[in-house]
């Protein structure tokens, strides 16, 4: 009697844990891949703009949302594993554009033509047709190209942003610098006079390991002799810069900088924690990021450091002068933002969940949904909205309660920047989303960011050689990075010419011949600023 | 000499589960592990033949013989990762293996149970800890001019210059090593420990009647007690030779001492797992299952030959 009881008891037990899953008929779920960048108080499975949505388009069109948080900073490499272990979103997202090439080979993603033909009006009017076209390969070989995944619209393509701390300029009695010589002496002049206490950092710049050179090129392209280098040269030698004539001096340049003490000791040793702190407590009299990264509301370090330091104050330098050109180049993303896409493999494994993917992203691209999700709510988000519908007053993520935090770009994904129907608009929304104070400063940035730039170059057939040795020439510029710039400088000749051999037989020699045969082919996108 | 049967041939599997069944439930779940985590897996080492495709399955992709060994071990890096792996493993058995012993033994002479109990713990602590977080702490107490170690020693005026612990080759081998030996030593203990309580107490009171000291009692008694032990995890040791965990080395590295860093574990992560290229990653990972093979092999069979038990 009491076997039987335990049985049934246990029977009930299994039965009632299944029962959820047959009250969903009809229902589908829809997994959507959102990058989490571990902002405090934040969290992102049962965020704010997933309920939102979830009222305004999962409840009506019986699709059940899920977000799964994706680390920001290695989403490649995630999104790689679970890609490959079937375990992907539905819905993903990525800035690896090599790993998309190989799934779009393996005809491992859905194919989105008829679909977006069917579902998307309202995506496809958003992104619109030049935009299309960077999702477009001939995978059949055909001679028709069809549609693989689509790119996010950016709408600020500004990169570069270069900060310089405006009260040591005051200190030091000098003007802003307006080339390398006059940056140097800044830095010599911060260093001697020790404005940042014992430990003075002159000058920082991040080193990503997935890109060593991504922040340092910025600084090296001043150098390179463009009357040296051709159209043809500058596409080749797309991700390899330091082999350009004339770069080889930039980074002569950095080895003095760093033996003059002007430079971060520890640039290259992974140590965030220290950086970030020595940022925030003033130490340091130069940095580069993105052009609003110093004001921004979820990490403000002009108003950390200003807490630390009395009257410190991040201001943007435009220095970093091209001799041959004459120009201060900076470069800038193409418009297309990350690139979306919709996996068979462990993603979306019926046809239905294809389409509901289409249909939340449609839903998303009808202005008034995507005004909600990238701005939240009045009164909380942002106190107030100009004339001309834009939110101002817009509250840094700690002034807003846990329930309504909210990251405008990681889940309103098919727009790279806040959009609000025109160019001049979107344009005047960057400066009002930040804090009034500084909004001179912002502004002031995004106009260096877009002196002289350049758009940076890709090519539109997928590079095997990229795909077979590209994490290999990464890792190996990260240490060329080390060894040149810590190198004894009566060395630096020979340690330089060896690195760069080093790279070169990892597989560079192979991605530069490659990318010359995809030039001379036509297949390449981004400008040359060397350009008569 | 002839053994007695209790059992009577024929049946007595059948038998001994119909009588010792509570214990053969007790072996589905072990047996269920290795199954699925074990055995299962060793069916995708297939791929490592293949131009893989993940979304067709295995038996889908082209079958392209050696090529991926071909290609991963021509890249120049193998054979700088695969040196190091052997290197740092080496340097990692030499300096690691011997100190759980010596930790144990002395572990064992201490009298008072609570002292032995909290040290213990001690030990075992930096074993639960993710490299992560010793990566972090390793950064504080060693990195240059901002490491406690250098800061502390500059400020005294000890040293006019930084010692690289992070920044330079063998520097840096050696930091590692001394990491890895204090984050496991405690945990390696644990072996020895159970196996000197299995010592007969007898042996020892016997030497102290002989009048052996406490050094003569370890040497002749404790040891000797604990030999069986030893070579087994040496042997199982050996045999890891190959293999190196991916977060110690990926954690504890950066790019100053690349060349001295990277293993075959972070390799793979390069020319594998970022790209998907899945089939090179198992490639090279199968070429270590073949290599440890032999070498764990070969320990058992120079072992055997030295008169000892081996592992079969």
């Amino acid at each position: 009697m009491k076997k039987t009881l335990t049985l049934v008891l246990a029977l009930v037990m299994m039965l009632s844990l299944a029962l959820p899953a047959f009250a969903d008929e009809g229902w589908v779920e829809l997994r959507v891949e959102a990058y989490d960048r571990t902002i405090a108080g934040f969290n992102l499975e049962d965020c704010w703009q997933l309920r939102y949505a979830q009222e305004h388009f999962g409840d009506p069109n019986k699709i059940k949302l899920v977000f799964v948080p994706v680390p920001r900073w290695t989403e490649g490499e995630v999104l790689t594993t679970q890609l490959g272990g079937g375990t992907a979103p539905d819905l993903c997202m990525t800035y690896n554009g090599d790993l998309i090439n190989q799934y779009i080979e393996f005809d491992g993603l859905y194919q989105l033509d008829a679909l977006l033909e069917e579902y998307g009006p309202n995506l496809k009017a958003f992104l619109g047709d030049d935009l299309l076209k960077f999702g477009q390969q001939d995978r059949d070989g055909d001679g028709t190209k069809e549609q693989w995944f689509l790119s996010a619209r950016r709408l600020s393509v500004a990169n570069v942003g270069n900060f310089i701390r405006a009260d040591w300029l005051k200190a030091l009695n000098m003007e802003k610098p307006t080339d390398i010589e006059s940056f140097t002496a800044y830095l010599k002049a911060a260093k001697e006079a020790g404005l940042g206490g014992t430990r003075t950092i002159p000058m920082h710049f991040d080193l990503y390991e997935s890109n060593p050179l991504y922040n340092v090129v910025r600084f090296a392209d001043a150098f390179i002799d463009f009357s040296q280098v051709t159209e043809e040269d500058w596409f080749a030698y797309s991700g390899l810069h330091e082999m350009l004539p004339g770069s080889k001096e930039a980074y002569r340049w950095f080895n003095q900088l760093y033996h003059e003490g002007l430079l971060y000791e520890n640039f290259d040793i992974n140590d965030d924690t220290a950086t970030d702190s020595a940022l925030l407590n003033g130490y340091f009299g130069f940095f580069s990021m993105q052009p609003d990264q110093p004001w921004r509301t979820d990490k403000n370090y002009q108003k950390e450091m200003e807490t630390a330091v009395e009257g410190a104050e991040w201001v943007s330098v435009n220095c970093f002068k091209n001799e041959s050109l004459g120009k201060y180049l900076h470069d800038e993303y193409a418009a297309n933002g990350l690139s979306i896409i919709i996996p068979k493999n462990g993603g979306a494994t019926t046809e239905e969940k294809a389409i509901a993917a289409i249909k939340y992203m449609d839903w998303m691209a009808q202005p008034e949904n995507m005004f909600a999700m990238q701005n939240g709510v009045e009164g909380i988000n942002y106190l107030e909205v100009t004339a001309d519908g834009i939110p101002t007053k817009v509250q840094s993520a700690d002034a807003v309660p846990d329930e309504n935090k909210m990251h405008a770009g990681d889940i309103c994904f098919i727009s790279n920047g806040l959009y609000y129907g025109s160019p001049e608009k979107n344009a005047a929304a960057i400066a009002l989303g930040f804090d009034e104070k500084y909004q001179a400063n912002i502004v002031e940035s995004y106009v260096h960011a877009g002196t002289d730039a350049w758009t940076q170059t890709s090519f539109s057939i997928p590079i095997q050689a990229e795909t077979d040795y590209g994490a290999m020439i990464k890792s190996k510029q990260g240490e060329f990075l080390s060894k040149v710039v810590t190198c004894d400088p009566t060395e630096f000749d020979a340690i330089y010419d060896a690195a760069i051999q080093d790279i070169l037989n990892t597989g560079a020699s192979e991605l530069i011949e490659e990318q010359r045969a995809a030039y001379q082919a036509g297949e390449f996108r981004g400008t040359f600023p060397g350009a008569k | 000499m002839t053994t007695t049967r209790l059992r009577r041939p024929g049946t007595n599997l059948g038998r001994s589960i119909l009588r010792d069944w509570r214990l053969y439930v007790m072996l589905i779940l072990p047996l269920a592990f290795y199954i699925i985590f074990c055995y299962k897996p060793m069916l995708g080492v297939g791929i490592a033949f293949t131009r893989y495709n993940p979304v067709g399955g295995m038996w889908k992709s082209k079958w392209i013989g050696l090529d991926n060994f071909k290609f991963v071990m021509k890249m120049p890096d193998f054979p700088i990762a695969l040196g190091n792996t052997l290197l740092l493993n080496f340097m990692g058995l030499i300096a690691g293996f011997p100190i759980p012993i010596i930790l144990a033994i002395m572990l064992n002479e201490i009298r008072s149970t609570r002292v032995k109990k909290v040290s213990q713990t001690l030990l075992y602590l930096p074993h639960f800890l993710s490299w992560v977080i010793i990566g972090g702490m390793v950064l504080q107490i060693f990195a240059p001019t901002t490491g406690v170690v250098n800061a502390t020693l500059l400020k005294w005026g000890w040293i006019d210059k930084n010692i690289p612990f992070l920044t330079e080759g063998w520097p840096w081998r050696i930091t590692y090593t001394v990491v890895g030996v204090w984050q496991s030593m405690g945990w390696g203990t644990i072996l020895y420990l159970s196996a000197i309580t299995g010592i007969n107490m007898e042996l020892f009171e016997a030497a102290k009647i002989d009048g052996a000291n406490k050094l003569q009692q370890i040497w002749h008694v404790t040891l000797p007690g604990i030999r069986s032990t030893i070579v087994v995890l040496l042997i199982l040791n050996v045999g890891q030779m190959m293999n190196i965990s991916f977060d110690r080395p990926y954690i504890m590295g950066n790019t100053r001492v690349q060349n001295y860093c990277d293993v075959l574990s972070t390799f793979v992560y390069r020319a594998g797992i970022t790209n998907a290229q899945f089939a090179r990653a198992t490639a090279i990972g199968l070429f270590q299952s073949v290599v440890g093979l032999i070498m764990v092999s070969s320990a058992n069979f120079v072992t055997k030959r030295l008169g000892e038990d081996g592992i079969w």
